[in-house]
């Protein structure tokens, strides 16, 4: 099946005058139409930069894409023209931010924003550009009468909603999702999802959904992926990751969270801390930290390991396919 | 279940060292009197933690705060191991404040920026006169510091060397330097990352164990709460909708938001999706509130009694308090 998001060795890095931040590092993902993929990590694992790369919008100078290549339904990214670039975004590619509050601008109507952009991609009068945000803001649930308030005269979640009709308005074939309702109370992280959730479906939309939250993926996500320190360690169905996590960071991201089902009386925390991207580990970036870590670890960089489908990048996977550790 | 006539949050052992009664704040604001904490009751039993959870702006925040007094009460009354905290003067609430400490949120804005590790945990130990010594001073946060698993190479440190998980073990470090018997952690893992919340968790537990700390624990995060706490109550719109025993109370909430509340709770499993309580439309008004159940226009249960009168807390079930008309219903 066609790709809609290929990317291939990408790297991203941050200049500063005298650090050089290593945010994304060789870093290989794809997307089927259709999915939804749930990227998960912790802070500075690079995935806003990931994001932001597949819209081309890494911030000169001090950020630049050093290599690689990202094709979104066959096309260049990273070659495109500017106007080509102004096309696609908010078009084919949509990106909802994390923070609601900040997201929308303040001096605009929520209409106006929603008519702004319809107006720009899809070449309608006014007048049908105004009417289509009115649909798109009843879509989520807003009513038409509200559509020439100010972003203030809203609360959180319905200014969530309003960043959603935003993307949503031209039907994208891409929606990136940076966090959509971390800064949500979880009832009315639950309206928002379950909003979402059926847009998307209805549309076909393929989403990348950005979240540090492991049960968010597992209840709206077909894949996931897990990314650490710029790269992806781990990536498989939800079957196969929520199944039988294989790298032992995401099995420590597992460990962390307190189970709701069961009294755990000690949580299992990852020790340490996440590698300084000013200075990577040669080896696994995850060595450091890591409870089974070998020689090979500390000298080699692992590679990604193909079990059944289920992608690994360890070492404990090499050869013998993980034999001698349990999940 | 003898227990049945006391208003004792269900600690198992021990007498309630926190008593809180009636308790109001309002603050008044250009439209009306903001109802932040409307006559809430409840104790904490030495040695437990009271978890206690809400969405933002139900006034568990104000509630934390209250207890240690760094907002007045408008009303009621917090006795503190037999002392009335909202009475008590200057100098007696400078002898409270020894034993009961506050864990703040936030822990890029809650230290001094402009202090040493050294100098944020030791400031109290000064001010309270706790140390004759310099030399006695150092050992002493030499000391919190190994209590909180801080490396001591950071004693001269200055925050933004650290990450969040170690300042919060600075903010931590800190509460416990005065030998607090009570602590009000407010949302003390909300800013930081899972595996860090882990070991931050971890760390408040032992202490627990090992100092016999009581605590009130207040967070919007559900799993966190579930796994910390003795006892919870949870709040919405300034007002307790349902308090109990963590277990029982999560097995099975009783109060239609609390049920909501707990359905919405993402399970980081395989094919764990369950039946979701989407709730309507969103909190309203807390600003000079009818006197109606607060609740009502979320709910998908609500009848006319629900806006003619508020519903009180009342034990519907050995243990369970509940402030809905029609608790017995869903019991």
């Amino acid at each position: 099946m066609e790709k809609i998001l290929e990317i291939k060795d990408l790297e991203v890095r941050y200049y500063s005058d005298r650090k050089t931040v290593r945010a994304v590092n060789g870093l290989d993902l794809d997307l089927s139409p259709g999915k939804v993929l749930g990227l998960v990590g912790e802070t500075g694992a690079g995935k806003t930069t990931l994001a932001l790369s597949i819209l081309n919008m890494i911030r000169a100078p001090q950020g630049k894409i050093e290599a690689g290549s990202i094709s979104f339904a066959g096309k260049d990214v990273l070659s495109m023209s500017k106007h080509e670039l102004r096309d696609m975004r908010g078009k084919d590619v949509a990106m909802i931010f994390q923070d609601p509050m900040t997201a929308l601008n303040p001096v605009l109507s929520v209409g106006e924003q929603i008519a702004e952009t319809v107006l720009k991609h899809e070449g309608l009068t006014k007048d049908q550009a105004w009417k289509r945000a009115e649909e798109m803001l009843l879509t989520v649930g807003i009513p038409a009468e509200r559509s020439k308030d100010y972003p203030h005269q809203f609360s959180g979640g319905m200014k969530q909603r309003v960043v959603i009709a935003l993307a949503l308005a031209c039907n994208p074939k891409l929606l990136l999702a940076d966090e959509p309702t971390t800064a949500l109370d979880v009832t009315i992280q639950a309206q928002v999802l379950d909003l979402m959730r059926t847009l998307i479906r209805d549309n076909g939309t393929s989403v990348l959904f950005i979240t540090h939250s492991l049960g968010l993926v597992a209840e709206n996500c077909d894949e996931v992926a897990t990314m650490y320190a710029g790269e992806i360690v781990e990536y498989g169905t939800i079957d196969q990751v929520f199944g039988k996590a294989l790298h032992p960071y995401t099995q420590g991201l597992f460990g962390s969270l307190p189970d709701l089902s069961e009294a755990t009386k000690r949580l299992k925390p990852i020790p340490g801390l996440m590698p300084d991207p000013t200075a990577l580990p040669a080896g696994c970036f995850f060595e450091p930290r890591c409870p089974y870590a070998m020689e090979v670890c500390k000298a080699a960089h692992p590679k990604d390991i193909d079990v059944g489908g289920h992608l690994v990048k360890c070492h404990l996977f090499d050869k013998e396919g993980g034999a001698g550790r349990k999940a | 279940m003898s227990a049945k006539k006391e208003k004792t949050v269900r600690g198992a052992e021990g007498t309630p060292i926190l008593a809180v009664k009636n308790l109001k704040k309002y603050f008044h604001t250009a439209r009306g009197n903001l109802h932040a904490v409307d006559d809430i009751s409840f104790d904490i039993a030495k040695g437990k933690t009271l978890g206690m959870v809400g969405e933002s702006g139900c006034g568990k925040s104000t509630t934390g705060r209250l207890l240690v007094r760094l907002h007045e009460a408008t009303a009621g009354s917090i006795i503190y191991d037999g002392q009335e905290v909202t009475k008590a003067d200057p100098a007696a609430l400078k002898l409270l404040r020894t034993r009961m400490q506050m864990i703040f949120q936030d822990p890029y804005s809650s230290i001094n920026p402009r202090h040493t590790v050294a100098n944020i945990i030791g400031e109290p130990l000064k001010i309270h006169g706790k140390v004759k010594s310099t030399s006695e001073y150092e050992d002493r946060v030499k000391e919190l510091m190994d209590t909180v698993g801080l490396a001591q190479r950071l004693y001269d440190a200055y925050p933004h060397e650290l990450d969040g998980g170690r300042r919060q073990r600075i903010g931590i470090a800190r509460a416990l330097s005065l030998d607090p018997e009570f602590i009000v952690c407010d949302e003390p893992v909300s800013a930081l990352d899972v595996s860090i919340q882990a070991q931050i968790l971890n760390l408040l537990m032992d202490l627990q164990d090992k100092l016999g700390l009581t605590y009130l624990f207040i967070t919007h995060d559900l799993s966190v709460v579930k796994h910390i706490s003795d006892d919870i109550v949870i709040m919405y719109m300034g007002q307790i909708v349902e308090r109990g025993p963590t277990e029982p109370l999560f097995e099975k909430p009783i109060h239609p938001y609390g049920r909501a509340l707990l359905s919405a709770i993402p399970i980081p499993k395989l094919n764990s999706r369950k039946e979701r309580i989407i709730l309507k439309s969103e909190v309203s008004s807390p600003i000079d509130p009818k006197p109606v159940c607060r609740f009502a226009p979320r709910c998908i249960h609500a009848r006319a009694e629900c806006l003619a009168s508020d519903p009180a807390l009342r034990e519907v079930a050995p243990g369970r308090f509940v402030a809905c008309h029609f608790a017995e219903e869903f019991v």
